[in-house]
């Protein structure tokens, strides 16, 4: 059975994760996926958390945030600031059904590829992008990075510790957020062209998707003109509902209750009888309004569980509860292992890296599983597939764009890249900690079998 | 812009939706809002969202969730009890003419029901279903229960947010389930496109827990990669993109590579003579300072304006952002000049302002068609003509927990 989205072509032209999350989703449902890349400017997830922290040699082939984010994608190099540069991007997408870029309006416009220059070259294209607030209006031109839309889009104002600052997330959140959102809009232009042969242009503003996930806080606002204040992990109805320390050092379970009957099996489970006379707690309202009395009195005696085996404990009695996994919590995690989440990839052998699993995706389509996952490309590692093979460059034809600098196959001038050693890492407190042993460990569930070095 | 009325992009997909709560009907609004037609069943006591605040003027009335009201628009409304074997015969009819159904029922509700794929595949062979849950259809944790705050510590999210010190942070409100909603979206668009291309239906699974746990950025890769568990960062005072207090809100400044490359017009910028000084003009000075440094910043900001800074960063090309109260994004000019908040108009509210597009699609845009449903509107419409029921015997399966 071929992947769902067989035969789509995508052309992409975008960095970091608002664009390429999306296509590694729609590459690795089975659309060719073309990724273009520019020499002169090394995307910076290509640096980035590099593997075994090696910084010698074409370390550029070896971040993992740049491979955790263009699985399945065929990668070449171009130059667009060379006139035959671009000319090569028109010839692709004059064969392609989607064009998806995360540039500025101003950079498209110099580059002369807004829709109805798109349109000349491939009429029934679909031209999808992505920018911070938007291709049109007074901030269209604004340069935006995740925290910058997390901030726009009202989130961050409500998220964070009762009484204290707004607290942003540590990743681009809302990255991923519009992500989603330009992974849906993508599935929807191309049902319309499917059913009527037209393409269209689609403009992705990255908070505005944002903003179309916290309805609670803009329609309190919008019909009863408040704004609730920042209460941290308080829910507006159940009580408890928080984070709770246990054993070992920061690990943390959570716990949502919202029935007495949960409240009830909480108590058994904790051992807390005594809170069940407690008046304070007699119901669903008394424990919302002495939530504060709860989230103090729960840390103590959480403080004794194991996280996982207190999670999996209130789980059996019908309590909401989880432990708050970090990265080896979730590598290592029955359930994901079982349900196959995280997917192993081969790397290409001039990295030197081992296979290594990776997330795959949140959905499991039945009748048209996912593609076999291929590594994001090397640096131009498909120039010769796509510029040769599917655009009919000669070879002498291709040496002449590498001489020219229009291709290539690692950065123009590749600055050298540092790392701190883990102990500095831990030392800095940016690392919880390191595991030894993670080779062997990831070998035992994955089956990697690590051993590049020899 | 093509005039209002032109058809949506999803115009001509039928979908049945047995949806509640959150996660399953964004998915279903994402569908409806682009012009699917999305035929919403509730029990008969109705969505438990319709019980869930914010409501309008805070009356709590089940046609004035605030929340329930966002997340159900363009969708037609009925109610049929799936407990009662005439309610479960009703919506294995309407599943025989429908391209999708979307449920997010735990993973044991729907085959206790017979109203599985299997099944409804018999009826219907090229049925899209897509089934949304905590934690997927299968594995340990199947029939585990979760909220938000669950799938968040669940899907790594939790334990990289939040200060160093403190206590591993969520999102306000159900970031999660909106997640879930919108991959949910897509997939199931995966799955009618192939089925548009093919002919051929098949069930989609969807996990909460995944959802969250597929966008974490440094945090798989630095343990597979280097055996480094990744936590909450200590963020020092003199990071240059910390978020920072002026004096009418916060702001998150980013001088990009200025910083590096001209740092006099950095500290222009900030009106800090004081920060032209070889303690503070290199990224390893600033780390060595960073106390000194933040404290500066930490006064000069102060002294600062949220949107005029913002505004005179951009014309430097500086990337900064701002923290925006729902006031101040309702009101912000961008938001404004694009149309982003739209009127809708409902019974039980009059007229209120709704956040629209989550993007625009020049040929085939969002629109507000329908307000949400209010319990059983479409009843009579939907439910009475299909199965030539009269007023007389809706009123009859009314009195028997039918609808």
């Amino acid at each position: 059975m071929p992947a769902p989205l067989a035969g789509v072509r995508v052309i992409e032209m975008g960095q970091l994760i608002a664009v390429p999350w999306a296509t590694k989703m729609l590459a690795d449902m089975g659309a060719q996926v073309i990724r273009l890349e520019s020499c002169a400017r090394l995307e910076s997830y290509r640096t980035d958390a590099l593997f075994e922290n090696e910084v010698e040699g074409e370390f550029w082939n070896r971040g993992g945030n740049f491979y955790e984010h263009n699985r399945n994608k065929l990668g070449i190099t171009l130059d667009l600031g060379q006139p035959e540069g671009l000319s090569i991007l028109r010839e692709l997408i004059s064969i392609a059904d989607v064009f998806v870029e995360n540039f500025t309006p101003r950079v498209i416009k110099n580059f002369g590829l807004e829709y109805e220059d798109l349109q000349k070259i491939k009429p029934d294209i679909i031209m999808v992008s992505s920018t911070g607030y938007g291709f049109t209006g007074p901030w269209a031109n604004f340069g935006a990075t995740g925290p910058a839309t997390e901030g726009a889009s009202g989130l961050a104002f409500m998220t964070g510790y009762r009484d204290g600052p707004p607290v942003m997330s540590e990743i681009p959140y809302t990255d991923y957020v519009s992500s989603e959102h330009t992974v849906f809009a993508i599935m929807a232009a191309l049902m319309h062209q499917l059913g009527t042969g037209q393409g269209q242009f689609v403009d992705i503003s990255q908070t505005q998707a944002s903003s179309a996930t916290v309805p609670e806080a803009l329609m309190d606002y919008s019909a009863n003109g408040r704004i609730a204040p920042r209460a941290g992990n308080e829910d507006s109805a159940m009580s408890p509902h928080g984070c709770y320390p246990c054993t070992g050092h920061d690990h943390w379970v959570v716990i949502a209750v919202a029935t007495d009957a949960q409240w009830k099996s909480l108590c058994q489970v904790l051992g807390t009888e005594d809170w069940l006379e407690d008046e304070r707690f007699a119901d669903g309202l008394a424990r919302w309004r002495h939530r504060l009395d709860l989230d103090e009195l729960l840390p103590a005696v959480t403080r004794a569980w194991d996280s996982k085996d207190l999670m999996n404990r209130l789980q059996s009695a019908g309590v909401a509860a989880g432990a708050v996994m970090d990265s080896s919590d979730l590598l290592f995690d029955p359930h994901l292992l079982d349900r196959k989440f995280y997917e192993v990839v081969s790397h290409d052998p001039s990295t030197g890296m081992p296979p290594l699993p990776y997330a795959s995706r949140p959905w499991k389509l039945a009748g048209t599983p996912a593609v076999p996952g291929e590594a994001a490309p090397t640096m131009g590692e498909h120039n010769k597939l796509i510029l040769g093979d599917l655009l009919g460059r000669t070879d002498e034809e291709m040496a002449n764009l590498e001489d020219k600098g229009i291709i290539g196959y690692g950065p123009t001038n590749p600055r050298p890249v540092s790392r701190p050693s883990p102990e500095e890492q831990v030392r800095l407190g940016r690392m919880q900690r390191y595991d030894e042993d993670y080779r062997e460990r990831l070998n035992r569930a994955y089956g990697t079998e690590p051993n590049p070095h020899t | 812009m093509p005039p209002k009325s032109s058809p949506g992009a999803l115009e001509g997909i039928k979908v049945l939706d047995l949806t509640h709560h959150i996660a399953g009907p964004y998915c279903t609004k994402l569908l409806a809002d682009f012009g699917a037609d999305v035929v919403k069943v509730e029990r008969p006591e109705g969505d438990a969202t319709r019980r869930m605040p914010p409501f309008f003027h805070d009356e709590t009335d089940i046609e004035k969730s605030l929340l329930f009201l966002y997340l159900n628009t363009n969708k037609r409304g009925v109610t049929i009890n799936l407990k009662s074997r005439q309610g479960r015969e009703m919506v294995k009819d309407l599943a025989k003419d429908v391209d999708m159904v979307v449920e997010n029922f735990s993973p044991r509700v729907m085959p206790g029901l017979g109203l599985d794929y299997e099944p409804l595949r018999e009826l219907n062979p090229s049925l899209v279903m897509v089934s949304i849950s905590n934690f997927g259809q299968t594995g340990p944790y199947r029939d585990y229960r979760a909220t938000d705050i669950v799938e968040y510590a669940m899907g790594g999210l939790m334990y990289i947010f939040g200060t160093y010190a403190g206590v591993p942070l969520k999102h306000a409100f159900h970031q999660a389930q909106f997640k879930a909603g919108t991959d949910s979206a897509s997939a199931a668009l995966m799955a009618m496109y192939h089925q548009r291309s093919t002919g051929q239906g098949q069930h989609v699974d969807v996990s909460i827990q995944e959802c969250v746990a597929s966008g974490l950025r440094d945090v798989i890769d630095n343990y597979t990669y280097t055996g480094g568990v990744r936590r909450r960062q200590p963020n020092h005072n003199g990071d240059l993109t910390r978020m920072r207090a002026v004096s009418d809100g916060y702001i998150l400044p980013n001088p990009g590579i200025t910083a590096r490359m001209n740092w006099d017009v950095v500290a222009d910028f900030l009106d800090a003579p004081e920060l032209n000084d070889d303690k503070f003009n290199t990224a390893s000075a600033q780390l060595a300072n960073a106390e000194e440094l933040g404290e500066i910043m930490d006064r000069r900001f102060l002294e600062k304006k949220k949107y005029e800074t913002f505004f005179a960063a951009h014309e430097l090309r500086f990337i900064y952002g701002i923290v925006q109260s729902p006031e101040e994004v309702m009101a912000d000019q961008q938001f404004q000049a694009r149309g982003y908040f739209v009127d809708v108009e409902h019974p039980a509210t009059g007229t209120l302002k709704y956040p629209g597009a989550p993007f625009g699609m020049d040929g085939t845009p969002w629109e507000v068609r329908r307000p949400a449903p209010t319990l059983g509107e479409h009843n009579r419409e939907l439910l009475g003509e299909r199965f030539g029921y009269s007023d007389i015997e809706l009123s009859q399966l009314r009195a028997m927990e039918v609808i």
